[in-house]
């Protein structure tokens, strides 16, 4: 097998958290009351470990992911999915921030990106998790905070998806036209 | 034979990657429809802002097929703001150089007057302004957060996640000729662009691309709950980053083959240093 994605790994299983502390939670993060919690209303809510706010696009990313009806939130039994998978992030994160800074540096990075694969996964460049620390890193640090980690891992996973469905002998090697090649990076923006 | 992938835009080199391609004379030729003479073809070499400072912009730059306005590739370089983009005489205080209305804008969004306007201020002020900046005219200048945290960062060429008055005022130029654009290519004036429209504009800019295509970026770029059909921000935001993939098949595809080999790792950092 010429790679396996670590992206899509499941990070670690929690117990499901009781109905009651979610209501609890969803309730006050819903602060019009409408019943759908916003993009707004969700990026006030999360912290990324530092004094800035939320990445706006990783709370759009993560909104779209379960917002069923493209209504532009999420309900109460949406929210209850995007608690977990925003818990199950933060394990992951809280793993390879070894030195509870609340960034992960490049080593880090790869260390996260390689290490919750149940096989080892297929070989990206130290060049490549550089430019992914360049891309993501939003507070110029040379390193990635939890918001920024979210949504470097959500665009990986998009383009590995994307990358399998055409590499159909598993290779690791695909040959696009211009429109497909077009078609696949759309996909993900 | 040399497959067209539409060579997007005229004259629009990115000096960054140093690519050949300029003016509709490149390898890759001009495509049919789109004239090598277009508006923005005459200048050679890294323009940066100077692209804004063309011939043409004065006027004519009525923006005739093909006409994409440029990115603001290539940073500050050049002689960007001097006189060549008509902002010579400016009223007031007005920085030479600077659109007078992209001043008068900037100036009730920098609210601490640090002289930089940074992504809080920026949602600050469009959330005071109902999410829409430019209501100047109708609601074609609607853009949404999403699409300002793209187009600001494209011109904070410092990647300080902050922009001062002369790259906002080039920002707010690019967003006027892309405005001008859309227009002429929203043929029944509905305020959004259909597939078949974008296939027009797409083809017109010198794009090779099927109308499924199109119809595909339509649905995927359409605003929440409404009609199918892309207002103005989407447009800009899929016409630039066409442009930009396309340069990265370009680069790849030496023997215009219209179809390239890609590694795994290739495709994900073409896309995530293109794209983001």
């Amino acid at each position: 097998m010429a790679y396996h994605s670590p992206y899509r790994a499941q990070p670690h299983i929690n117990a499901p958290p009781d109905q009651g502390f979610l209501w609890n939670i969803f309730q006050r993060v819903d602060k019009d009351r409408s019943g759908v919690i916003s993009d707004s209303e969700l990026q006030q809510a999360l912290s990324n470990g530092t004094w800035t706010p939320f990445n706006p696009v990783t709370v759009r990313s993560i909104i779209s992911m379960f917002d069923r009806e493209n209504k532009g939130g999420v309900n109460f039994n949406e929210f209850a999915g995007v608690w977990k998978y925003i818990t199950d992030w933060q394990n992951i994160f809280r793993t390879y921030d070894r030195d509870n800074s609340g960034f992960i540096d490049k080593n880090e990075l790869k260390q996260a990106l390689t290490g919750f694969g149940e096989q080892k996964s297929y070989r990206l460049s130290d060049q490549f998790y550089s430019t992914l620390i360049e891309k993501f890193d939003r507070q110029r640090k040379g390193q990635v905070a939890f918001d920024d980690f979210i949504q470097c891992c959500i665009v990986l996973q998009r383009l590995t998806d994307v990358f399998r469905r055409y590499d159909t002998d598993q290779d690791g090697w695909i040959q696009v036209s211009y429109e497909q090649y077009l078609s696949m990076v759309f996909n993900v923006v | 034979m040399s497959f067209h992938y539409g060579q997007g835009y005229p004259g629009g080199h990115n000096p960054q990657q140093g690519a050949p391609y300029g003016g509709g004379r490149g390898p890759y030729g001009a495509h049919p429809t789109a004239p090598p003479t277009a508006p923005y073809g005459g200048a050679p070499g890294p323009t940066g802002y100077g692209s804004y400072g063309v011939p043409g912009y004065g006027g004519q730059y009525g923006p005739g097929p093909g006409g994409a306005p440029q990115g603001p590739y290539g940073g500050y370089g050049g002689q960007p703001y001097g006189g060549a983009n008509g902002y010579n005489a400016p009223p007031g205080n007005v920085p030479p150089g600077v659109n007078p209305e992209a001043y008068q804008w900037f100036q009730s969004v920098d609210a601490d007057r640090s002289g930089f306007i940074n992504m809080k201020e920026l949602k600050q002020a469009l959330v005071n302004s109902n999410w829409s900046a430019f209501n100047d005219e109708t609601c074609l200048m609607m853009i949404t957060w999403h699409v300002w945290y793209f187009l600001l960062d494209m011109f904070d060429k410092t990647r300080s996640g902050r922009i001062d008055v002369l790259g906002f005022s080039a920002l707010w130029d690019f967003m006027q000729r892309w405005r001008a654009l859309f227009q002429q290519y929203d043929r029944d004036r509905s305020g959004s662009i259909s597939g078949s429209e974008l296939h027009q504009a797409l083809a017109q800019m010198g794009y090779n691309l099927s109308p499924q295509f199109s119809e595909t970026l339509v649905q995927r770029f359409s605003a929440r709950g409404g009609r199918p059909g892309i207002q103005l921000d989407r447009f800009i935001q899929v016409c630039t980053q066409l442009q930009s993939i396309t340069q990265v098949f370009r680069e790849r595809d030496g023997a215009m083959a219209g179809s390239i080999r890609l590694s795994y790792e290739d495709f994900l950092s073409s896309a995530v240093t293109r794209l983001m």
